[in-house]
């Protein structure tokens, strides 16, 4: 199956103007639970999504169909949606401009392309064998994807193709305490099941007996994986272009203006050799760096077509969806900088009385506009003390402004980390966020959890 | 197809314990229109077959797209060998029995949402996003409709072969107003996309989304001049979207099976209720009765059969307060030794394998007559309807929501409106604390659109019935 012949196909009978992506997902991913295998899926399919502008208005359809009178029907779907829209009002969508001269990133690896349940079963194996060498039970998800990814208009388009792996090893001990690890890459190859399991089991066992912080604001020490997180958000409140650009993103009206600590430098970089990298978005521009936040000051949002039409500015080719979707652009490629900390050791050691934090979890924006969230941590948060982690502590609801917290970063690792959650909603579409780990003060929690 | 889906079960039943094999063409419509000009126009198609095998004790499941019948062979052979690759565990338990499901069904559908005009449609959004607009001061209006058409053929190597076809249709209204670093918004019928129905296009004409217009688009304006929720402790009436929500994170969750046996401590989390704990631990208070029930006409949760061919049909979860009944499979009831499944396997798609979901799970209705008897008994506090943010751990016991306005209860009645209303609590606490729920007159059905869970993830379209209901001594003003 190749994917740019069912895009030109596609495009072709869509007509002038119209635009098709076609995305082909080939994966397999194994959860285990207690040291078990439990469920396990394997995908083979394809979308094709058609869209088609008229008058400023798209119309959009999609099928998983590829025989010419199924992609004919598509368009025609996309046609109609179209007229009947360009029968009421004008809109404001200027028109496809893809490029068509990127060239294809290197994102892709045989091995993973193999999609090899036997590598997946001795990944498992190796998880519960390290798990129980330290007296407790593993639970997580091994995954290999091959996504074959084509854009075409009727003159033509591009297509890449892209692989990924991702896996997660939380450790549960029989005291309920908990540790987590994960690692994503391009190449399956760079994952070691047994070194996640170990990590994620050491701090499942960490001694002593748990202790409960009061509601307050602390010093904190955020892993990587914590970072990625509120970075993420950030780009649902902060850098989407079309929220900018109705004035309800968080940086509306404050480009220029210093919304962090002078260490924090935020791009959105689809090359950087530690992300999972994309040459082109789903409106077929062009992929390329894109200043965000620069020494702490607010430089800049990330665009598709329909986003840049509003504000006035040009796409940064961060469509999700041909025409945009309707949630606007989102970064897919977000790296933080690092900065001169060794370790995240280093970063405790100027602690006196601290939280030491893994990961958070459930996180949900509360009010966009201040990029007021709330998260819970989870599978690892400890007590720091006199610049050490000492003890577990019981987990604790976070509730702050994600720019506050940035505004308030004391020190970054110089070391980055690829962190992506694995999350694979719909069609798949692997990304994930270079981060340093951070300390930042005055982290403001609300409760305990758990 | 039915022959299709036959013979792949008679090339499985030889090489596994069990398997089965669902084929499904799903079809979805998403209009709206935004700022007064239409915005979202999609429209989607797909279809393909899942097959799930169960070897030794592990399963496989491979999905493949189209309805050949030489990619559907190669699905079985995929799962067998997904299943048999992975390591070696002993053999679980049989699965909970259950007779095999023959038949067809369909939910009853007035007029299809499908066959409606794009432009009929798009005229109802554009008059409704019009009287959003008729508020200055409001930064962004949308208007939104959904239509969803599912069939699904399911057949197992336990002679279950049977056939469902469901319509789902509805919409929503949202306006946003900004004034310097505060933002508010007011939806209705429900934020999150609004309300859905197993239904046809009648639902969505129901919700009158232009008459309710201008009332949204004032009071999201207003919000950016109200008081802000005080913190404290207060009483709190929940009713409408923010009462399902409730029921839906604190309870629903709660007790799926598989959650409660550690199987998705990797992503959705755990539980803190006990598998042993039917009939002994106390939930909630005596007014608190929960049932899951996939009977319900209208809701998103209604089937005649899950997606492992049980029978849909009312669990009882909660009973006075006292834990009665789980969320579960065929697999999960047999490990705690229930005798049925409870029938509550969902998959999203032909490309994702059924798991523990919730149907309709209703808190029942009391005896506290309607909202306004129950804001005239309760004197001083709060009302809290509509949803802005949620979240909860992942024991589905320490929880922290806010709503997208409140209204002060003064006197027995409705007073002012506040922004910004957060609440929090712990989840047998807060259901110990509810005092009076409102009568059946008062029960209504509310649709949560997107309820993420699973690996790889599944969205799932689920309803809750419920009454307004009253909690005393909660700490309001959190966030």
């Amino acid at each position: 199956m190749n994917t740019l012949d069912i895009a030109e196909r596609a495009a072709k009978r869509a007509g002038p103007g119209a635009l098709a992506l076609v995305t082909r997902e080939r994966s397999l991913m194994l959860r285990f639970a207690a040291s078990r295998p439990t469920q396990s899926t394997g995908i083979d399919d394809v979308t094709v999504e058609i869209a088609v502008p008229k008058r400023g208005n798209v119309g959009r359809a999609s099928t998983n169909e590829v025989d010419d009178d199924s992609l004919a029907d598509c368009a025609a779907r996309a046609r109609f949606a179209a007229e009947a829209a360009e029968a009421t009002h004008d809109g404001s969508f200027p028109g496809f401009e893809p490029d068509r001269d990127v060239a294809p990133v290197e994102a892709s690896d045989p091995a993973t392309a193999e999609l090899d349940p036997a590598g997946g079963g001795a990944a498992l194996a190796d998880a519960f064998v390290e798990a129980d060498a330290h007296g407790v039970e593993a639970h997580g998800i091994w995954t290999v994807a091959e996504q074959d990814q084509a854009w075409a208009t009727e003159d033509g388009g591009a297509q890449e193709a892209r692989t990924d792996a991702f896996m997660k090893v939380i450790c549960i001990a029989s005291n309920g305490r908990s540790g987590y690890a994960s690692d994503a890459a391009v190449a399956v190859g760079q994952l070691s099941a047994g070194a996640l399991a170990e990590r994620a089991a050491l701090k499942a066992t960490r001694g002593g007996e748990p202790v409960e912080l009061p509601p307050g604001e602390y010093t904190v020490v955020f892993e990587p994986q914590a970072v990625g997180w509120l970075l993420d958000l950030l780009g649902e409140t902060a850098f989407n272009g079309l929220a900018h650009a109705e004035g309800r993103g968080a940086l509306a009206g404050r480009i220029g203006e210093l919304v962090a600590a002078p260490a924090i430098n935020v791009s959105d970089s689809p090359t950087s050799a530690r992300t999972l990298p994309r040459s082109f978005d789903a409106e077929g521009t062009r992929k390329a760096p894109v200043p965000l936040l620069q020494d702490g000051v607010a430089y800049g949002v990330a665009h598709d077509v329909r986003s840049a039409a509003v504000a006035g500015a040009v796409s940064t080719g961060h469509a999700l969806a041909p025409g945009g979707d309707p949630s606007g652009p989102h970064p897919t490629n977000l790296v933080l900088a690092g900065g001169g900390a060794t370790d995240e050791g280093e970063l405790c050691a100027a602690v006196e009385r601290g939280i030491y934090v893994t990961r958070l979890w459930y996180a949900n924006v509360v009010r966009p506009k201040e990029t007021l969230i709330t998260a819970v941590t989870r599978d690892g948060t400890f007590l720091i003390e006199d610049g050490e982690v000492t003890r577990p502590l019981r987990d604790l609801r976070l509730t702050d402004s994600v720019l506050s917290i940035l505004s308030r970063a004391q020190a970054l690792t110089r070391d980055q980390k690829l962190t992506s959650d694995g999350e694979f909603y719909g069609r798949r579409f692997a990304y994930g966020v270079v981060c340093p780990a951070m300390r930042a003060d005055a982290v403001r929690f609300t409760g305990a959890t758990g | 197809m039915r022959d299709l889906l036959a013979n792949l079960i008679d090339s499985a039943r030889a090489r596994a314990g069990y398997a089965d094999a669902r084929f499904v063409r799903s079809r979805v419509e998403r209009l709206s229109t935004r700022n007064g000009q239409p915005d979202q126009l999609d429209s989607g198609e797909s279809e393909g077959i899942g097959v799930r095998v169960r070897v030794g004790g592990a399963w496989g499941f491979a999905a493949v797209r189209g309805t050949d019948r030489g990619d559907a062979q190669a699905a079985l052979e995929r799962a067998l060998a997904i299943a048999e690759a992975q390591p070696a565990i002993p053999e679980l338990a049989a699965l909970a029995p259950e007779p095999p499901a023959h038949g067809e069904w369909a939910n009853p559908v007035a007029r299809d949402p499908f066959e409606v005009p794009l432009e009929e449609k798009l005229a109802v959004l554009l008059a409704a996003d019009a009287g959003l607009r008729t508020e200055p001061g409001v930064n962004l209006t949308l208007a939104r409709f959904s239509a969803f058409r599912t069939e699904k053929i399911f057949a197992s190597t336990e002679g279950a072969l049977c056939e469902q076809l469901t319509t789902e249709c509805g919409g929503g209204i949202a306006a946003v107003a900004v004034q310097g670093s505060d933002s508010q918004i007011r939806s209705y019928p429900a934020s999150h996309g609004g309300h859905v129905a197993q239904a046809g296009y009648e639902h969505f004409l129901e919700l009158e989304l232009p008459g309710h217009a201008p009332r949204v688009s004032s009071e999201a304006v207003a919000l950016l001049h109200a008081p802000a929720c005080p913190p404290g402790r207060t009483t709190l009436i929940l009713a409408g979207e923010q009462l399902g929500l409730q029921v839906h994170e604190s309870v629903g969750h709660a007790v799926e099976l598989d959650r409660v046996l550690g199987r998705e401590a990797s992503y959705a989390g755990t539980s803190f209720v006990p598998a042993d704990a039917i009939g002994s631990l106390r939930f909630g208070s005596e007014h608190v009765s929960v049932t899951a029930d996939a009977t319900n006409p209208g809701g998103l949760g209604s089937y005649r059969w899950d997606d492992e061919g049980v029978e849909g049909r009312p669990v009882p979860i909660l009973r006075e307060g006292v834990l009665a009944g789980f969320l579960s499979s065929r697999e999960t009831a047999a490990e705690i030794g229930l005798d049925r499944s409870g029938g509550c396997m969902r998959a999203e798609g032909f490309d994702r394998q059924p798991i523990v979901r919730m149907t309709n799970v209703n808190l029942e209705p009391g005896e506290a007559g309607d909202l306004d008897d129950l804001l005239a008994d309760t004197g001083e506090g709060l009302l809290i309807e509509t949803n802005r943010s949620w979240s909860i751990d992942n024991r589905r016991l320490h929880f922290q929501f806010e709503g997208e306005a409140a209204w002060e209860i003064r006197g027995g009645e409705r007073g002012r409106m506040l922004r910004n209303p957060s609440y929090a609590g712990v989840t047998p606490e807060f259901w110990g604390s509810c005092d009076a729920v409102c009568s059946e007159g008062a029960w209504q059905l509310i649709s949560l659109l997107d309820c993420g869970k699973g690996e790889p993830g599944q969205v799932m379209r689920v309803s809750h019935g419920a009454a307004p209901a009253r909690f005393r001594n909660v700490e309001v003003g959190v966030a």
